[in-house]
């Protein structure tokens, strides 16, 4: 599983935005019912150990609010 | 073949010929142009000049993307031009204020045609004045010279180089149909003794906030692109730094003022007038352009008659001459102002000169036919009396 | 512990603390695309000029990238772009600005650069709608489509870029939505590499003028739309006209070799400078 990381000051909320949630392929990404200081609801990470590694969240973030690091040990397996 | 910068010696050419040789002169590495009437001539000849000194040329599609061309390349570090005529001019406005905006070295031919509209394309009439200080939207300065020959089609496109590099604005030469094609003697010195300015360019920072890449009265080293240097450059209002602000008072104030501060700093520097017999002048013809040799020629045949009459001769059109013409205006009885247009510099002229002399206008007798001297000579007696 | 900082951070200036778009919109998905393009390059942000007009879409590079950007008058970055390229042709220089910038009051300089392929790499951000401006039908908008402008269904049909780009003769045309961001980084960077015109045009939601305004919902929802209703155009022989509606056709419209301009300028040079 990747390591991800949420900014929440830089979110425009899982409301309006959620573009993580929708492109997510393990539905880990879930409004929080936690505004940032502009007032946006931001993510809360749940069932982080199904992450496939896919990076998707970190390349489609509109604000370039999430990064994924990918699991080394996975990338391994996968470059054979 | 002649790859020459500099084509030394004497010419018998046309002033458009001229005017192509003064910008490789000066330097002149990149020009964009669309065909126009009566200024064609410049872009044929940059054409083929132009890849003579290494150097590139491109028509473009229409006049916005010719003059957007010359700006593009002005930022990516070459001395630029485009020569039109009013209509050209017409289209370019939105780009010229740009131009100033963002504080770009610009040199724009403008060979004055009889208008409005299509009008007569062939025939010179100076009647864009107003277009070149007032045309663009918005509150700004430019500078604009205008060429009565042939020979200072030459001398003044060089100036007028020299001018973009040094305030980095864009810097008109206002010539017209007559002068543009006129045949008529040139002669272009040595190159050592031409001289040319360079714009200043800026030094290497971490970000563009450590450095004022825009609105200095002094002229802010201009963050030419392809050095790192990260230049942000907008239309849209900005900081010293490039950086778009549309909500700071006093940066919207700046963005306005300080380009207009800058070119008034230097005034002294940029305004050019030529004038002779005015030392013991009761009447003084005021000019620019190709009307001025039929001020003269007025004049001359005033004084065989007795009347004290000078002249002066606005090379730099704007930003305007007002202390010079204050001066004479103090000294003078009346002043006539002579233009091949309804009028166009006479409200600025007037300004300065009404409450020390009488200001009266003489447009040509029949507009595109340049006055006549005896024409002007009959407003010299009428007002001597 | 050294703090997560995103990988492309190093791209941005680092004073640029916020994006300026609104939630959901898909031009920080094209500008992330871009920078992964240019960074999976391995390319100098320094031997870049970045151009754009004036939209939305046009605040993609400036303020945001770390690099010579210049935001020029709407309708006329390609125009300005043409002679920043020529000045330098040694620059990497990318056009990125919006459909009604680039297809309407700019669609002549588009057309003629296509004809002239000259090297610059433009991402055209479609969004079929003015968005900036509150939502005014555009050139791209869909026939019937009821916008600020057009309050009784626009009745104009729409251009179809990509292929009209192609056909006024650049080396290469691409299309993808927002949905599709491996491919339309991959583009991105074919487009970077090619030695021609190169045009991507990328499909994007606008959520709060044309999502509102077309009923399609929310980001989430107008990229699900994108996803469910591409078509790659290699797929789409011997599709009719009715099973094409409403489709977005994607992939590589053009993909030619051809003469390119700021080369054929420096053989000119070259040879005159060996002229006698």
């Amino acid at each position: 599983m990747a390591e991800i990381t949420t900014f929440s000051e830089a979110c425009k909320g899982m409301d309006d935005c959620g573009i993580c949630a929708f492109i997510c392929p393990k539905d880990i990404f879930h409004p929080s019912g936690k505004m940032n200081e502009a007032g946006y609801i931001v993510p809360e990470l749940r069932n982080e150990e199904d992450c496939i590694d896919c990076l998707n969240c970190m390349m489609y973030c509109p604000d370039f609010a999430i990064v994924a690091i990918k699991d080394k040990k996975i990338e391994e397996v996968r470059n054979g | 073949m002649d790859k020459s910068r500099v084509r030394t010696g004497d010419h018998f050419q046309i002033g458009n010929w001229a005017c192509t040789e003064g910008a490789i002169a000066a330097g002149c590495n990149f020009a964009a142009g669309y065909p126009i009437t009566p200024a064609s001539e410049i872009a044929n000849l940059l054409s083929s000049r132009l890849p003579q000194v290494g150097g590139t040329f491109l028509q473009t599609e229409d006049e916005i993307s010719a003059v957007s061309a010359a700006i593009g390349a002005s930022w990516a570090g070459c001395k630029v031009m485009t020569a039109t005529s009013g209509p050209g001019v017409s289209l370019m406005l939105e780009n010229i204020g740009f131009a100033v905006a963002s504080e770009t070295p610009l040199v724009i031919v403008n060979v004055q045609r009889f208008g409005p509209a299509t009008g007569v394309p062939s025939v010179g009439l100076s009647a864009d004045m107003v277009q070149a200080a007032r045309g663009s939207h918005g509150d700004y300065q430019i500078i604009a010279l205008a060429p009565e020959s042939p020979q200072e089609m030459f001398s003044l496109t060089v100036r007028a180089f020299n001018l973009a590099e040094k305030y980095r604005v864009p810097v008109f030469l206002m010539a017209d149909g007559f002068i543009g094609h006129m045949r008529e003697q040139v002669k272009i010195p040595e190159s050592d003794t031409i001289d040319i300015q360079n714009r200043k360019i800026a030094e290497p920072t971490e970000t563009v906030l450590e450095r004022q890449d825009f609105l200095s009265v002094d002229v802010a080293p201009m963050p030419v692109f392809g050095k790192g240097l990260k230049a942000h450059v907008t239309s849209s209002c900005h900081d010293q730094h490039g950086m778009r602000n549309l909500s700071d008072p006093q940066t919207m104030h700046n963005y306005v003022m300080t380009p207009i501060e800058k070119i008034k700093k230097g005034r002294d520097d940029i305004v050019e007038v030529s004038s002779e017999g005015l030392d013991d002048a009761n009447i003084a013809i005021v000019s620019y352009g190709t009307v001025s040799r039929c001020a003269r020629a007025a004049a001359l045949l005033a004084r065989q008659e007795g009347i004290k009459v000078g002249t002066v001769r606005l090379v730099t059109c704007w930003p305007l001459p007002d202390e010079e013409i204050r001066q004479i205006a103090e000294k003078v009885d009346a002043m006539i102002v002579l233009e091949n247009n309804t009028g166009q510099m006479l409200p600025y002229i007037k300004a300065e000169a009404a409450h020390a002399c009488e200001v009266s206008f003489l447009g040509p007798e029949i507009l595109g036919q340049i006055h006549d001297p005896e024409y002007v000579l009959n407003k010299i007696k009428e007002i001597a009396q | 512990m050294k703090p997560v900082v995103h990988p492309l951070k190093k791209y941005t200036r680092s004073h640029v603390k916020r994006t300026t778009t609104c939630p959901g919109c898909g031009i920080g998905i094209i500008a992330q695309a871009t920078l992964r393009a240019i960074d999976e390059l391995g390319l100098d942000m320094d031997g870049f000029a970045f151009v754009s007009g004036i939209g939305c879409s046009a605040w993609t590079p400036s303020p945001l990238f770390n690099a010579d950007t210049l935001h020029t008058t709407h309708g006329r970055p390609i125009a300005f772009a043409n002679g920043v390229k020529l000045a330098n042709p040694d620059s990497n220089v990318m056009v990125i600005s919006g459909d009604g910038d680039l297809s309407a009051i700019g669609g002549n300089h588009l057309i003629h650069a296509a004809r002239r392929n000259l090297d610059l790499t433009v991402i055209m951000v479609n969004n079929a709608i003015y968005g900036m401006t509150g939502g005014q039908t555009a050139p791209t908008t869909p026939k019937g489509l009821r916008t600020i402008t057009s309050p009784y269904g626009t009745m104009e049909h729409p251009f179809d870029i990509s292929p009209m780009v192609a056909s006024a003769g650049a080396s290469y045309v691409a299309r993808w939505t927002t949905y599709h961001v491996r491919q339309l980084t991959r583009s991105i960077k074919t487009g970077l590499q090619k030695k021609g015109f190169a045009f991507i045009e990328a499909v994007s939601q606008c959520p709060v003028q044309f999502g509102r305004v077309s009923k399609l919902g929310k980001a989430a929802a107008m990229m699900e739309n994108y996803k469910v209703n591409s078509v790659n155009i290699r797929n789409t022989e011997g599709m009719s006209e009715e099973e094409l509606e409403g489709k977005y056709i994607v992939g590589e419209f053009a993909n030619i070799e051809k003469e390119e301009l700021s080369q054929q300028w420096q053989t000119l040079k070259y040879n005159m400078a060996e002229a006698v």
